[in-house]
């Protein structure tokens, strides 16, 4: 039976860096972002974020985790090119938080450490650059519950929207997640190292699930994953456990947390994706997967909520839903690239539930919300005329022009083909720029061909 | 002259910083073959004098003063006495060095020292070894052997900063016959100072006299943000001594230093008692280097020729260079702790080594704070012996070294202050009296220094 189980690390969205006041910002100039403390030149000395901290315990406490409530840093002893101090400032004895559940997961520990720099591979040699060195990671471990790699990419795609919610995570950093995945199957225990990306990280434990069906290993091993062809790869076998040396960090004194910062920490979780969902439903009346993929998804969550104050739920779910994220899709748009603003998307569905535009004109005016800067619907729809009509003297006229023009469609649907009025009320909306009321159209079309 | 009285010279205009910033650089090159000075800070020096002589305002005007060698100055180089280093120049002053500076002391350059802090002798150096002041055949204890000595032959005001990790200023203080403050763990910011044990180390003034001490460690100490372990708290203002315990364990030595030492406690007047501290006096030295060296082997793990430092061309795997630079680089002693402190933290000896400990240092801070109950101070001899010759020495075994601590290495491994003093000579070497005061305790130290020194 496969048992999976995942070291996920997160990167923190903090101002600094989690032992120094560098800028967490990414820099496209190498070691901008650094100073004594994150290359670790002699005679620097941490000192711990606070922020960072508290972020770490605020995600420990969502996952429900039983909080160390006095906990310390360590010292992970390692060779590498990347890590300035060839050791690595993290939690060993005692992590921020133990024994939580979170999906029906179990997590073993959280805790929380520094991330090493990057090294840049050029032709023969390499280059380190160290603006990562130093970046919040905190480090989820799971015990070894997921039975597929499906589990296991859900489990890490709502831990995602969750760690958005609780603020502590920014999507949009490419390397924000990363994960060293555990897996076996029917044999010994192979462990893959440095995943990046939820794609990723799915995909490596389909292949090495397969893999092991035909390949079963003998020893515990570690592999590595080549993302551009697709597999893992051995790295070295493994006879006993890696040995760190671990000491305890001494330059970081012990960190006693009360009750009060806990309370603290508590009271700033918000609703949860899942408590979200079950909201939308109850609250809006939302049918489950609708109120899920909105919970999912912070930003979806929050336009929706905000939308859905002013104009019926269903409507506001239905436009949010399929028509802009099909419209993000086609113009292959993510949500995070885009600003749309609340109150345009309520302009323009506050018109569509009054009948005021049709869907045409409101499907039209969405694909410049997405593409345009700046664009301001009601606006936009006045300037060009988009009301709809409903004038029938008017509609009329059209009618008569459009039956003029499709001679064809019309002789068919008089000898009984129905669908054939679609391709006349097709040709009404063009010549009225997708305004005539099409309920209008219908019947004044009808009237005019049976006539 | 004593610095305070320098300094109201300095401030009155009836001295000039600069001019005596020449003459004692031109005193460390006249002193050249005893190797006290790794690197000498001329031209900081210069500027720093002069801007004194304008503007004599700090409290240390115009002061010179010396570093050891394992705190960093901006752009002067800072070594450790270890090849390793050589050449690198730290982008960054230790905080020390700021609030030295800020007071307008007068930084006249870099003592020798034991590699990284490792030895209580100074002749574990990648420079030339130090000799004592008294006799150059003699060492002159370490690591803060240059700190001391020249400290000891100066004929100027002149405050040196050492730093003790398990005796590593009492020692030298000891074989030169001077006077060391090591004060409270935490109370003076370790920024800037190069890592032997970050749990142990600690920096304090080196002196001719004790109110020298009581001048510099008030500047240099207070809480500093860039130090997560520096102290909040600051001294203790009770200063009277009624009784005080001398250390039973600590009296096993050579009689004419335990009469040396009896006959300075005398002199003080104030009762005492034997009391007898087993966990302390039997536990601490191998609890100690256990933890010293279990730090020290990851604290040295940075210095792999990439950074800073000694480098090479890179035409080798990266741990193959590591390994080629740190073979090269690292002296025997400084191997033979990272072997060691390596092993006590592995899977499989952690439990027996390194945790124990960590559990007997807890074990003997507990005996101090009981003892600290009924006494005001303790006592003991600084070391079991006077400076030795270097040709005893190069017989000794390295267990043989580390038992030069013996007495040292208890207040150290608590991060209790203590003060080593002069207590009279014997075959002509100085003897050294140590006195020991609970947490932050400094003032009971230097009210007892001042009575008994021999002005
Ligand atoms: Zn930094």
């Amino acid at each position: 039976m496969t048992k999976i189980g995942i070291e996920v690390h997160v990167q923190l969205n903090t101002k600094s860096k989690v032992f120094c006041s560098c800028s967490t910002k990414q820099s496209d100039e190498p070691n901008s972002n650094v100073c004594e403390i994150c290359c670790g030149f002699p005679g620097s000395k941490p000192v711990l974020n606070k922020e960072a901290f508290e972020k770490a315990l605020k995600i420990a406490l969502a996952l429900g985790c039983r909080i160390n409530k006095e906990t310390f840093f360590s010292r992970k002893s390692y060779f590498y090119p990347d890590l300035p101090k060839n050791f690595q400032i993290t939690q060993y004895e005692s992590p921020i938080g133990e024994n939580g559940k979170y999906m029906s997961i179990r997590i073993r520990r959280i805790h929380l450490e520094e991330d090493p720099g990057a090294l840049i591979h050029k032709g023969s040699y390499c280059l380190v650059d160290y603006n990562r060195s130093g970046i919040p990671l905190v480090e989820i471990v799971t015990e070894p519950d997921f039975k597929n790699a499906k589990e296991a990419r859900e489990f890490l795609r709502k831990l995602i929207t969750d760690l958005s919610y609780l603020d502590v995570y920014d999507k949009k950093s490419e390397f924000g997640l990363k994960a060293d995945l555990n897996i076996s199957t029917t044999g010994a225990k192979v462990e893959i190292k440095n995943v990046t990306g939820l794609k990723d990280i799915e995909d490596a434990l389909v292949y090495e699930e397969e893999r092991q069906k035909d390949e079963i290993p003998r020893k515990n091993e570690t592999r590595g994953w080549n993302s551009e062809k697709g597999i893992t790869f051995l790295q070295r076998t493994k006879e006993s456990e890696d040995d760190y040396g671990y000491i305890t960090e001494t330059d970081l004194p012990l960190i006693e947390i009360g009750n009060k910062l806990l309370n603290q920490i508590k009271e700033s979780i918000p609703e949860l994706s899942e408590e979200k969902s079950e909201r939308f439903t109850s609250d809006y009346k939302l049918n489950e997967k609708d109120a899920k993929v909105l919970a999912n998804n912070k930003k979806l969550a929050e336009l929706f909520e905000k939308v859905a104050e002013k104009v019926n739920p269903d409507i506001a779910a239905k436009w949010i839903i399929r028509d802009l994220m099909n419209q993000l899709n086609y113009h292959k748009k993510s949500l995070n690239e885009i600003e749309i603003k609340a109150e345009s998307m309520i302009d323009l569905l506050k018109l569509f539930e009054e009948k005021k535009i049709t869907d045409n004109t409101a499907k039209q005016v969405m694909i410049n919300m997405i593409t345009k800067k700046n664009f301001m619907p009601k606006k936009y729809i006045e300037d060009n005329n988009l009301i709809m009509k409903s004038d029938d003297s008017q509609i009329e006229k059209w009618c008569k022009e459009a039956i003029k023009e499709t001679k064809k469609a019309v002789e068919d649907y008089k000898n009984g083909n129905e669908k054939s009025l679609n391709f006349v009320v097709g040709k009404v909306m063009q010549l009225s720029n997708k305004t005539a009321n099409p309920d209008a159209v219908r019947k004044i079309l009808v009237k005019l061909i049976r006539k | 002259m004593k610095a305070v009285e320098y300094v109201e010279k300095i401030k009155s205009g009836e001295l000039s910083a600069v001019e005596t910033t020449k003459a004692v650089i031109k005193e460390i090159k006249k002193l050249n073959d005893y190797n006290y000075f790794n690197t000498i800070s001329e031209s900081l020096a210069l500027e720093l004098a002069e801007r004194a002589d304008k503007n004599p305002k700090g409290r240390l005007a115009g002061l010179p003063v010396s570093l050891k060698d394992d705190l960093c100055i901006k752009g002067v180089e800072t070594t450790c006495s270890s090849n390793i280093l050589k050449g690198y120049k730290p982008t960054f002053n230790a905080s020390v060095v700021e609030k030295l500076i800020n007071e307008g002391a007068v930084i006249i350059g870099k003592t020798n020292q034991d590699t990284f802090g490792f030895g209580s002798f100074n002749v574990n150096t990648d420079y030339k070894i130090p000799k004592n002041p008294l006799d150059t055949t003699r060492v002159t204890g370490g690591s803060s052997g240059g700190a001391a000595g020249f400290t000891a032959l100066t004929k100027f005001p002149h405050v040196a900063i050492g730093e003790s990790t398990g005796g590593s200023i009492a020692a030298p203080c000891s074989f030169c016959g001077v006077t060391g403050m090591t004060p409270t763990y935490g109370l003076v910011s370790r920024y800037g100072l190069i890592d032997y044990a970050n749990s142990l180390d600690k920096i304090g003034p080196i002196a001719k006299n004790v109110e020298d001490l009581e001048l510099v460690l008030d500047v240099i100490k207070g809480n500093d943000k860039k130090d997560s372990t520096s102290l909040n708290e600051d001294l203790k203002n009770d200063n009277k001594v009624k009784k005080i315990g001398l250390i039973k364990e600590t009296l096993n030595v050579d009689p004419k230093i335990k009469d040396l030492v009896l006959k300075k406690l005398n002199e003080t007047g104030i009762k005492y008692d034997i009391v007898s501290l087993p966990t302390i006096t039997k536990s601490s030295l191998s609890s100690y280097y256990i933890i010293a060296m279990a730090e020290a082997s990851t604290n040295l793990a940075k210095y792999c020729g990439m950074r800073y430092g000694q480098e090479e061309k890179v035409n080798l795997p990266f741990n193959e260079y590591f390994s080629n630079i740190r073979t090269k680089n690292f002296n025997k002693e400084i191997k033979r702790r990272i072997i060691l402190g390596t092993f006590t933290r592995m899977a499989g000896y952690r439990d027996a080594f390194y945790l124990k400990a960590m559990k007997v240092r807890t074990l003997v801070i507990e005996e101090y704070k009981k003892t600290f109950k009924k006494y005001d101070l303790l006592v003991s001899p600084t070391m079991p012996i006077i400076a030795p010759k270097f040709s005893e020495v190069n017989k000794l075994k390295p267990k043989d070294h580390y038992m030069m601590d013996i007495m040292t290495v208890g207040p150290n491994l608590a991060g209790i202050p203590h003060i080593s003093l002069n207590a009279g000579t014997y075959n002509k070497m100085p003897v050294g009296i140590m006195f020991m005061g609970d947490y932050l305790n400094e003032k009971k130290l230097f009210n007892i220094g001042n009575g008994l020194q021999d002005n």
